[in-house]
């Protein structure tokens, strides 16, 4: 009964029929994005590549929320829908209220300016032929964020506040190195007074002296202009040190969501569990109880049923196998998407477990038969 | 003041021209070296410790570009003891790849060259001398025909990318069974193939028959990564070079195989040349670390003697400004100020001088020695000279 009553709490929180939570900046809801495989002969599409599935959260104005899982698990794509530079295929985003998914092109373009990117690699996301100055400039020009005589003081400004001298004003991307380009990138992205900044993987590309730059910097950005910060990332340490919230993510679903304090001294997902076990410290004496995980990511394309993490996970019981996990409530801003902590699905398990020993009785003897011969 | 800064980053056409003169003639005297017929006696040497299988003596690799001399390798020296995991760090561009490209001569030629220093190889052929010195052929004067026979067998190497490194359009199966050809050209194909399933098993595949059959592209970046281990270990080596092994791959993976690395290590009983960024990985693997900073070394000790007691300033900021994930600070954190400065035209003294935060008069004096601070901690800064004295 009880675990009834929490899912329904959870539910309530974001379902698509309720008015948007004015208490978040940005609150995602459900959210879905497919891309199409392969079409048949009228070119429906036959297969979906399930790249986010079903993901919900919500983001106070000012904190930061961190998203966190192994390449290829959706991370960068959901980034991108919130933007809606993909198309959304179902679910909803509220931005201040509003939603992005029904917004139109002229509307959109307009709520853009508050939603920034700042791309992974400082090398490829500049372009070579302009200037710093005309790179910077160029948004804060069409969307006239400042009257013009005054774009290039406006400018100078964002590239001093990110650490730019304004000599640089007239050179071109190729004559920095790879900090200084992801400075520009930074000073590009927050030109326009941007609300919400997304940062996909902003300093896996930079050396370890470098990036920390970069994080103070983002950090020291966030207290003065108020930003808001999703911060996509793979290097948990990164992400512990600079974010309030974390999301895990696995095979485009939400694993984990709490609080980062506590994801770090309780991690409830086995996934999560293993993924924080499997960094590094840099202390030869500090010896961890790793978990590793065994095999690869399965092939997004076709996941397994039931809980998409069963084949790795060292945890897995007979309900994962056959029932999708629901999110869980487990205290106060963390929820686990795992049978583990369903009271419910434990009993449900149970069940299964039985009617499994009596249909594979006979198999197993034979099969234990045939190891015994090896 | 700035305008005259500024300038000085560019190249009038005379100094151009002049550069690509000598340039010119530096590559034609390093390539002519290589192609002469060189008696044995000429490139081998006697080791210092035989227990060391790699003795890197004041090696120097430079690169002759059109802006200037790049001295990538600037005088490293470091030993690789048998049976141990060697840990090198540094931030990118500061020499420690093309330190390893010259151990397996693979430097990109004929820019890079390596102009001066020694590398002492103990290898197995090599019996001692009258005087009971273990021989040791120095890589550096070997001529290309002669590393053929070392290269891919004795020492080997796997790379950063996966993806990259191995061939598309050949079968896993077919690039393994040519290292065996290459090094056993003896073994019939079946007998290849045989000891190619065998590889693939050692570095944890669960089907080997099938991986053999299929192309790279059909495997994930964890299977290729163990698929180029495999192809490194089929020459039963000596010496394995992993140069950043798993910066390409995820932290569930990363784990996976630097678990298998350490296996691999203590099962075949061979020495793994670690070079990575990630101070963790160092940590968790490395017996000995040796970190260097634009070209040099710059300390070198023991895992615990490095990160319990680093002594020089970088390895402190280095170690300071990654954030851990076992503490809760939320402290700014510490960040080395500036940038690597630019290999052309490198200042006579200390490299780190401008972006060190303890900084002594000594300093602008000529490029430290190095300093023993203990029999295996060795650190080159002037701060630590005074108490040597």
């Amino acid at each position: 009964m009880t675990n009834e009553k929490k899912e329904s709490e959870y539910k309530d929180s974001f379902d698509l029929n309720l008015p948007p939570n004015p208490n978040y900046i940005l609150e995602v809801r459900h959210l879905k994005k497919y891309f199409p495989l392969e079409t048949n002969v009228f070119g429906k599409p036959k297969a979906y590549l399930h790249a986010v599935d079903d993901i919900s959260f919500g983001i106070e104005k000012g904190k930061t929320i961190g998203i966190v899982g192994e390449s290829g698990c959706g991370k960068t794509t959901l980034g991108r829908t919130i933007l809606r530079l993909y198309d959304i295929t179902d679910g909803k985003v509220f931005f201040e209220g509003e939603d992005v998914a029904k917004m139109k092109t002229k509307e959109l373009r307009k709520k853009r300016v508050d939603m920034q990117l700042i791309f992974q690699d400082p090398y490829s996301s500049l372009p070579p032929r302009m200037t710093v100055g005309q790179i910077i400039s160029e948004a804060v020009k069409v969307h006239h964020i400042v009257p013009k005589e005054k774009v290039s003081e406006h400018v100078k400004e964002i590239m001093r506040k990110c650490g730019l001298r304004e000599q640089y004003f007239d050179r071109y991307p190729h004559e920095f190195s790879g900090g200084q380009r992801q400075r520009i990138c930074i000073a590009r992205a927050l030109a326009v007074n941007p609300k919400l900044v997304i940062c996909d993987e902003p300093v896996s590309a930079l050396d370890v002296s470098i990036q920390a730059q970069i994080i103070n910097l983002l950090k020291e950005l966030q207290k003065e202009m108020g930003l808001t910060y999703i911060f996509i990332s793979h290097d948990l340490s990164v992400v512990k040190y600079i974010t309030d919230k974390i999301a895990v993510m696995y095979l485009g679903n939400m694993m984990e969501i709490g609080n980062t304090k506590e994801i770090f001294s309780e991690p409830l997902h086995p996934y999560t569990q293993a993924l924080f076990s499997a960094v590094p410290v840099p202390d030869p004496d500090e010896k961890m109880n790793r978990i590793i995980l065994e095999g690869d990511i399965p092939s997004p394309a076709n996941p397994p049923s039931g809980c998409k993490f069963h084949t790795r996970c060292s945890k897995c019981m007979e309900v994962c196998k056959v029932e999708c996990p629901k999110f869980i409530h487990y205290k106060d801003d963390h929820y686990v998407a795992c049978h583990l902590y369903d009271e419910y699905m434990l009993m449900k398990n149970k069940e299964l477990e039985e009617q499994k020993k009596l249909q594979d009785l006979p198999l197993k003897e034979e099969s234990k038969k045939d190891e015994e011969k090896d | 003041m700035f305008k005259k800064k500024d300038k000085s980053g560019y190249l009038t056409i005379k100094e151009s021209r002049k550069i690509i003169k000598y340039n010119i003639k530096q590559m034609r005297y390093y390539e002519n070296e290589k192609k002469k017929k060189v008696d044995p006696s000429a490139y081998i040497t006697k080791m210092k410790d035989p227990n060391n299988l790699i003795e890197i003596d004041n090696l120097q690799t430079h690169f002759f570009t059109d802006n200037g001399t790049v001295k990538s390798v600037n005088g490293v020296s470091f030993n690789i003891p048998k049976n141990k995991i060697i840990g090198v760090v540094g931030e990118s561009g500061c020499g420690k790849s093309v330190t390893s490209l010259s151990i397996m001569q693979l430097v990109q030629a004929p820019q890079g060259q390596v102009v001066g220093g020694e590398i002492r190889f103990n290898s197995d052929d090599l019996s001692l001398d009258e005087e009971e010195n273990k021989l040791a052929y120095n890589i550096v004067k070997m001529p290309t025909k002669e590393m053929y026979k070392i290269r891919g067998k004795d020492i080997t190497m796997i790379f950063q990318e996966p993806m990259t490194s191995l061939n598309p359009v050949f079968t896993v199966g077919y690039q393994l069974d040519e290292v065996t050809f290459v090094h056993y050209p003896e073994k019939t194909k079946e007998e290849a193939k045989n000891h190619s399933i065998e590889m693939l098993k050692q570095v944890g595949i669960s089907m080997p028959e099938r991986v053999y059959k299929s192309y790279p592209h059909e495997l994930s970046g964890g299977m290729r990564q163990r698929v180029m281990i495999a192809m490194a270990l089929s020459g039963d080596p000596k010496l394995i070079i992993a140069d950043e092994p798993t910066t390409a791959l995820d932290v569930t993976i990363q784990a996976q195989i630097l678990d298998l690395l350490k296996n691999i290590q203590k099962r075949t009983k061979c020495s793994i040349m670690l070079i990575t960024h990630d101070l963790g990985v160092i940590a968790e693997m490395a017996d000995e670390v040796v970190v260097m900073y634009a070209g040099k070394v710059i300390e070198k000790g023991t895992v615990r003697e490095i990160f319990h007691d680093p002594k020089h300033p970088y390895t402190i900021g280095l170690q300071k400004s990654k954030p851990l994930i076992t503490s809760n600070t939320d402290e700014p954190l510490y960040s080395i100020p500036g940038q690597v400065p630019n290999p052309i035209n490198m200042p006579n003294t200390c490299f780190f001088k401008s972006r060190c935060n303890k900084c002594i008069k000594k300093c602008s004096n000529k490029y430290p020695s190095e300093v023993k601070l203990t029999d295996t901690h060795v650190v080159s800064c002037y701060l630590y000279e005074k108490e040597g004295e």
